[in-house]
């Protein structure tokens, strides 16, 4: 498998009144064809920030520091034309609350069709053909009378379609989705879930998939990065990671999910404590305060991201289960 | 009939964007009113009527409702109707052209600001807003007094007035309207549908023309149409402060004209004055009921 987006020391600032607020520190990782990362990580650790950095997408007030490298091309440099030229048929972006992201007062029709004319230079009339049947590939009943109505006549689990159908329309090789169920009902969650790894298998699509739950990933991502405080704490394959987790943050994280063998009345495990001071510079392991195995070695010296075998990278000086 | 075939053969839910709101009656006088008015203005130069610039000396300050003057005459014999209807041309055709125009330029300003933000907006929030603290009655006095002196070959056209005071009366709304839709695009700008779009690789003026325009037109209608009240107001307190559109020409000229006979011949003062009130309270109404569908669909959203 040919390699697809690398990216290499990728950070991210906002200039803020109360200071250069780090969104993302360092991050590197490599993605290859049709492969697919879960991110994972809790509100406010990044994982949006990295994906909109990764596409160019950031607002003015941010600034952009190390390589990312689409293609074989490296992106970072180019101009905003150039950029865009790639969006929706090289990356393409599903958002995390279908609600918002579909204009209120134009017709599905007209959205679904917006990126086929304006992008790939269809007429109308092809356009239209050609939604109907992505509509049908997201399994959208009636794709007809769809292209007819207004997005608040739509279900939340529906818009979301629409927008996958949006995404998919000029086939992109990387597609970026942002808490794409976060929105959604839970069995509608594990729907959308399915029709995006099937149409990432027949269209052979790289995909990022940005959350907050680590179960939403474990069964539709090949590796999974865990982001805390702007920082990837680990890196593995999906199988990897569940099997054999180093990372005191990312057993947290799969604690805090509530779980059916659990007698009633039994209390969530939570992750005491707040993310820290993201405009502050980080002292130490950025876990530490919050963490039930830190010593003071955690509090003030900043571990390395260590290479743990098969692919395993962590950032602890104390990793679940030992060293290998 | 029994319960339950009534339940059985209820109607099907009907489709909520097919049901339109009941209009309220003002809607259709306000209506009734601007539609007369336009199509006065473009056509009332047909109607067999006498013409508003000629003076018929046998009918001084006739009242209304005479034989051969239907709404009466000044006190130096013009005819009234003729004259409110080529009013109309002067009035229909210098608000709406310099709504038009100033609203168009105003919108393109603001929208383009409120989507690009940076530099472009602080220095367009900044001329707005000097353009905005110039009283505009002083600002058209000014323009008209300076650039619209008579043309020395045809010293009673009143082509080269007309001109100046739309230009000025456009730049008058250009920053009226310009901050209202700056405001408004500024909030449709934010939305996450801007983004979506954006991520698909639209261009920025597809973006403005195709999401923002659509979302912020409701809000520029309604203060359009207001514009145009107080546009006309505008021209008619030029033309009774002497540099307005001379010689009864328009609404505010022939109040103007007729102001000094107004113990003769009333119906001179209040004809005019009533064609402007309406006018404006036409347009305030039609603004109104704009606005109110907007927040209407707000809701529905």
């Amino acid at each position: 498998m040919s390699s697809l987006l690398k990216v290499d020391d990728l950070s991210v600032q906002f200039a803020t009144p109360r200071g250069n607020l780090r969104a993302v520190r360092n991050v590197s990782f490599e993605l290859a064809n049709g492969e697919s990362l879960g991110v994972v990580g809790e509100s406010g650790s990044g994982k949006t920030v990295l994906s909109r950095a990764i596409m160019g997408l950031l607002p003015g007030t941010a600034t952009r520091t190390g390589t990312i490298t689409y293609e074989g091309q490296n992106i970072t440099d180019l101009s905003t034309e150039e950029v865009r030229d790639l969006w929706g048929t090289g990356m393409a972006m599903i958002f995390q609350d279908p609600m918002t992201a579909l204009n209120p007062v134009r017709r599905i029709g007209t959205q679904v069709t917006e990126s086929l004319t304006v992008r790939l230079g269809m007429s109308k009339k092809d356009a239209r053909v050609k939604a109907v049947e992505l509509l049908k590939r997201v399994r959208i009943p009636d794709p007809e009378a769809m292209l007819r109505k207004f997005p608040y006549q739509l279900s939340g689990g529906m818009r979301q379609r629409i927008m996958i159908a949006i995404a998919v329309s000029c086939n992109p090789h990387l597609l970026f989705a942002d808490e794409p169920t976060t929105a959604l009902d839970v069995t509608v969650q594990a729907q959308v879930l399915e029709l995006l790894t099937e149409l990432r298998q027949e269209f052979n699509m790289a995909m990022i998939l940005v959350t907050h739950d680590l179960g939403v990933v474990a069964g539709h991502t090949d590796k999974i990065a865990v982001m805390y405080a702007g920082n990837v704490v680990e890196y593995a394959p999906t199988r990897q990671l569940f099997a054999n987790m180093k990372m005191p943050y990312t057993e947290a994280l799969l604690k805090s999910i509530p779980r059916l063998e659990t007698p009633t009345g039994t209390r969530l495990p939570v992750i005491e404590g707040r993310l820290p001071d993201p405009t502050k510079d980080l002292v130490g392991c950025a876990f530490a305060n919050r963490c039930v195995y830190a010593t003071d070695k955690c509090r003030n010296e900043t571990p390395p991201f260590v290479d743990g075998g098969n692919n395993h990278f962590y950032r602890c000086w104390f990793p679940i289960g030992g060293d290998k | 009939m029994s319960e339950t075939d009534s339940i059985a053969t209820t109607e099907p839910i009907v489709n909520p964007a097919k049901k339109r709101k009941k209009k309220p009656v003002g809607f259709y006088i306000a209506g009734f009113w601007l539609g007369l008015i336009v199509l006065l203005g473009l056509f009332g130069w047909i109607l067999p009527l006498p013409n508003w610039d000629e003076a018929f000396f046998d009918d001084l300050g006739v009242g209304p409702f005479s034989p051969r003057h239907f709404l009466g005459t000044t006190q130096d014999g013009y005819d009234m109707l003729a004259g409110l209807i080529n009013g109309a041309r002067l009035s229909a055709f210098v608000s709406f052209f310099s709504v038009l125009i100033g609203g168009g330029i105003g919108s393109f300003i603001g929208i383009t600001a409120a989507y690009f933000r940076g530099k472009y907006d602080t220095v367009v929030v900044t001329i707005f807003n000097v353009m905005l603290s110039i009283p505009n009655l002083v600002l058209s006095l000014a323009l008209l007094s300076v650039l619209a002196y008579s043309d020395a070959d045809n010293p009673s056209s009143t082509s080269r007035r007309v001109v100046v005071l739309v230009i000025s009366l456009i730049i008058v709304i250009i920053p009226i309207l310009g901050r209202i839709s700056r405001g408004s695009a500024l909030q449709w700008s934010s939305r996450e549908f801007v983004l979506a779009s954006k991520s698909m690789g639209t261009k920025n003026f597809t973006i403005i023309w195709k999401h923002i325009l659509p979302n912020v037109a409701p809000a520029i209608l309604a203060i359009g149409f207001l514009a145009i009240g107080s546009v006309i107001i505008v021209e008619g307190s030029l033309s009774i402060l002497g540099i307005g559109v001379p010689g009864g020409a328009s609404w505010g000229s022939m109040l103007a004209n007729g102001r000094g006979n107004i113990a003769f011949s009333p119906h001179e003062v209040y004809m005019p004055a009533l064609c402007i009130a309406f006018t404006v309270i036409a347009s305030n109404w039609f603004g109104d009921y704009v606005r109110s569908s907007l927040d209407q669909r707000e809701a529905k959203i």
